[in-house]
């Protein structure tokens, strides 16, 4: 099975699984097909669609993870997205299980149908987030199991698009492992545990920040036309990305809705902007900086920061405060300890302890879940990381306290009118105060 | 009196030494009402709603709109005060408050034209009048040296906050604080929050372990637009920025030290002195007009107390936007939430406040007088005050750099915004603050 070093065995797996209420169950008769030989793991074909670098890296990943998987179909709207990508795989050492000869491999904002339809097992879907609900529909359809990278939509019309995706794909049994990778590190699901267990007592209130620098921009190529440029450059269109609030700080929006037991919060406040004021059009509508409150009904609150901006300092750590005092989470540490409130340590994750490749162990966890004929459908807490995200970002454009009701139900949707290299607007930044959540 | 505990239960113990234990004994939780008595701590604050005795004479330095309201309620808190002189860098502001005065308390607030005085060095000549006590109103950057003359003058002090906007200004205020402290000059200052019964009564509360311990706040200023003032032409581009100075770092220190001091300060109060550390962002996202500086239109600041507690403060003026202003204090046992003319406490006590509130404006006078005058202990909230404008000057410095700053290192800092000699002529160079460049 797994040639990765994994600190987590099955067993451990389990039982972390259900003290963390995630939902692993054995689903008979619904993996017949996959399930391994005594000696030679069955083959396990994969298509990737989105050859960018986390599309790279989760092939790579699938690969290790399960000597049965045969990486048999790319797709991306980019040819040379897809080239570049296998090219990385010519001196991989599972390069025979690469197999994408020029036919399987499928361009163009379609491409992924025909991915899906090349006779695979399981999907990675790992493209220009904005694509993703799309793809996760044809993939639930499909009966695949999937691998779907964070986040899963940037507006409410997706949210809506995934939820109904959830829903079918635990119909079908289907494997559905999101990329909130932090669910999947070790000293984090320790911690979360200990917190599950009580120590720290109720969670009350807990701070994330996520403060980091700007992504790369792609300059524009002769021959790009608008749609080419945008997509190139994802990461710095709202339409594209969701933001780097549903892009990326989402990884701590994760966490706290972790902590606060997947319930939603009631409302949101939020602010940011575009403090860089570079006027280059790579750096399309997105902020630099956000600020998020959030609020539940009973009276608990978490609050967010993030940035992406050069030279600033950087963090990434999460403050939990419970009635039982107080819970430090540094995972770029790593350092993960509870004390109480005087300052005496209640528990801590040890300096040596396990602290596995999470990307890796996503794919490990899936593909032995596929293999055991198990079901993990991570999509109900998902959905609501992910549109909390979105909540905080139409707070933050808009300068209203927004309902997670009224978010849920918008109709705002930030598709372009048609998906075909050409012409495309430009976007322009928010304004709060005249942006309105619709 | 209708405070319901069981009889024995002392205000001090009413936690209990073992909090479990405590908390089992009582079935429901308990409910206080603030018709009783003042709490034991705060008896000393709760000042009377009228200060009487020998006449006091009062000099205004800064007669915009807080100082010619602040004249009023030092008016309003006794019989026997006087106002005796007015200052103001503008002529017409001087006239224009002593032309208030006059009609509406002809008696004691009368101010002859030979005490009426303007330019930049007028807070020279009301401090060499033989008033008793100064109010200080004027944009905030001229306060630590209009503040440390004062006292070097031997007057008693009311300053308006904030009572600087850099480092440099602090470090005055905290050395001429201590020298009032010596001569037993009485100093208040404008954070009224300070004298309003709900949060004396709230906060006396709180110092008894009415929430247990505080481990996590949070706190807000976020509304819409302010005034502005377009330049005048007859003016000097030094006058026109003092006459606009709300937009001026230099005279305001930014809205987050200018306005949103007031609730940083109550959470300082809340937690027993300022934070060790913040990191912060903010901008310039909605009101970028050149009428309004180079201040930013909105702030989100993590600070941390010794401890390992934090606070999430947010402040905002972007017009047609979502207002909220308020603070939020979790303990382990209960949470504190206030606003003026508000608190309530819930968790395991349950109490709101009911009673009468007093004018705290006038509250604030009322106990400087009577501290004056000797019918009350000496006061001098110098430092204290000095450690809130600090504590939002430290957020600003934060968002400002995209730096991670410890309130030392940010009190130490040379930064000194203010021109050693203002007058009329040009004004003071500013930028918009881009963070990791700042």
């Amino acid at each position: 099975m797994s040639n990765h070093d994994t600190a987590l065995d099955r067993r451990d797996f389990v039982a972390l699984s259900s003290a963390l209420g995630l939902a692993a169950f054995v689903a008979p008769g619904c993996a017949s097909t996959v399930v391994a030989g005594a000696d030679e793991p069955k083959p396990l074909k994969v298509a990737l669609i989105g050859c960018g670098g986390r599309g790279s890296g989760a092939a790579n990943q699938a690969l290790k993870a399960d000597k049965g998987v045969i990486l048999w179909a790319v797709a991306d709207v980019f040819p040379d997205r897809m080239d570049a990508c296998l090219k990385q795989f010519e001196k991989h050492p599972a390069k025979d299980r690469v197999q994408v000869p020029a036919e399987r491999r499928f361009a163009g904002f379609d491409g992924y149908k025909k991915a899906i339809a090349s006779g695979v097992d399981v999907v990675l879907l790992c493209s220009a987030p904005h694509f993703r609900p799309m793809h996760l529909a044809e993939s639930v359809a499909a009966g695949k199991h999937i691998f779907c990278e964070k986040p899963m939509f940037v507006d409410a019309p997706g949210y809506r698009s995934v939820c109904e995706s959830v829903k079918a794909a635990r119909a079908k049994n289907l494997n559905l492992m999101s990329g909130f990778c932090w669910r999947r590190s070790a000293p984090e699901r320790a911690t979360f545990a200990e917190l599950e267990k009580g120590t720290l007592g109720s969670v009350m209130a807990m701070y994330g920040c996520y403060y980091t620098g700007p992504l790369g921009t792609k300059k524009r190529e002769q021959g790009w036309s608008d749609m080419e440029f945008q997509v190139r450059n994802w990461q710095h269109f709202n339409w594209l990305s969701g933001d780097q609030l549903v892009e990326q700080a989402v990884h701590s929006i994760d966490k706290i809705n972790w902590a606060f037991r997947n319930e939603p919060p009631a409302s949101a406040v939020g602010m940011g902007g575009r403090q860089l004021r570079e006027p280059i059009p790579e750096r399309g509508d997105v902020y630099d900086h956000f600020a998020v409150v959030y609020e539940w009904a009973d009276g608990r609150r978490a609050f967010l920061n993030c940035r992406q901006e050069p030279d600033c300092y950087f963090e990434n750590t999460d403050w939990i405060a419970g009635t039982k005092g107080q819970c430090f989470i540094n995972g770029w540490g790593p350092t993960h300890w509870m004390k109480d409130p005087a300052g005496k340590v209640l528990w801590e994750y040890p300096a040596d302890g396990p602290k596995p490749d999470m990307y890796q162990a996503e794919h490990d966890e899936l593909f032995r879940a596929i293999r055991a004929g198990a079901v993990i459908n991570d999509g109900d807490w998902m959905v609501v990381s992910n549109m909390m995200a979105v909540l905080g970002r139409m707070a933050a454009y808009s300068g209203q306290k927004v309902t997670w009701e009224q978010a849920c139900a918008s109709q705002e949707s930030l598709s372009p009118p048609q998906y075909i290299m050409g012409p495309l607007e430009m976007p322009v930044e928010k304004k709060p105060g005249q942006y309105k959540v619709m | 009196m209708t405070e319901q505990r069981p009889a024995d239960t002392s205000r001090r113990s009413f936690l209990g030494a073992g909090g479990a234990a405590a908390a089992a004994a009582f079935a429901a939780p308990i409910v206080l009402t603030s018709c009783r008595a003042a709490p034991s701590t705060a008896g000393a604050r709760l000042g009377p709603a009228l200060s009487d005795g020998r006449e006091l004479t009062v000099g205004v330095i800064g007669c915009g709109g807080r100082g010619g309201g602040a004249a009023f309620d030092a008016l309003k808190a006794g019989p026997n005060v006087r106002i005796v002189a007015l200052g103001d860098v503008f002529e017409d502001r001087v006239r224009g408050v002593a032309a208030g005065l006059a009609k509406a308390q002809p008696d004691r607030g009368t101010v002859p034209e030979s005490r009426q005085f303007h330019g930049f060095d007028a807070y020279r000549k009301v401090l060499a009048t033989n008033c008793d006590i100064v109010v200080l109103a004027t944009a905030p950057g001229f306060r630590p040296a209009h503040y440390a003359a004062a006292i070097d003058a031997g007057k008693h002090v009311f300053f308006e906050k904030p009572v600087a906007v850099d480092p440099s200004g602090v470090r005055t205020v905290l050395e001429a604080s201590a020298r009032a402290a010596e001569r037993k000059l009485c100093v208040v200052t404008g954070t009224q929050r300070r004298h309003e019964r709900c949060y004396l009564e709230a906060m006396a509360l709180v110092q008894d372990g009415a929430i247990g311990r505080p481990i996590a706040a949070a706190c807000y200023w976020n509304q819409g637009g302010l005034w502005h003032k377009d330049p005048d032409p007859k003016l000097s581009e030094m006058e026109n920025q003092v006459r606009n100075w709300l937009y001026h770092t230099w005279l305001s220190g930014d809205h987050i030290v200018e306005q949103h001091v007031h609730n940083i300060d109550v959470v300082n109060w809340a937690m027993g002195g300022p934070p060790v550390r913040c990191v912060a962002t903010g901008g310039r996202q909605a009101r970028t007009e050149p009428i309004y500086g180079a201040i930013n239109d909105h702030f989100s600041v993590h600070y941390e107390y010794d401890g390992d507690r934090l606070c999430a403060s947010m402040c905002r003026q972007q017009e047609g936007t979502d207002g909220r202003v308020d603070e939020v204090i979790h303990g382990t046992e209960g949470t504190l939430l206030t606003s003026s003319g508000r608190a309530e406490i819930r968790g395991r006590f349950r109490w709101t406040f009911a009673g009468d509130n007093p004018n705290p404006y006038v509250q604030e006078h009322v106990d400087l007088q009577e501290a004056v005058r000797g019918n009350a202990p000496y006061v001098n909230e110098g430092k204290r005050i000095a450690e809130s404008t600090m504590t939002a000057i430290l957020g600003r410095m934060a968002a400002y750099t995209g730096k991670d700053l410890s309130f030392a290192a940010a009190l130490a800092d040379p930064m000194d915004l203010v021109p050693k000699d203002p007058k009329p002529g040009p004004g003071v160079k500013q930028t918009v603050a881009i963070p990791g460049k700042a």
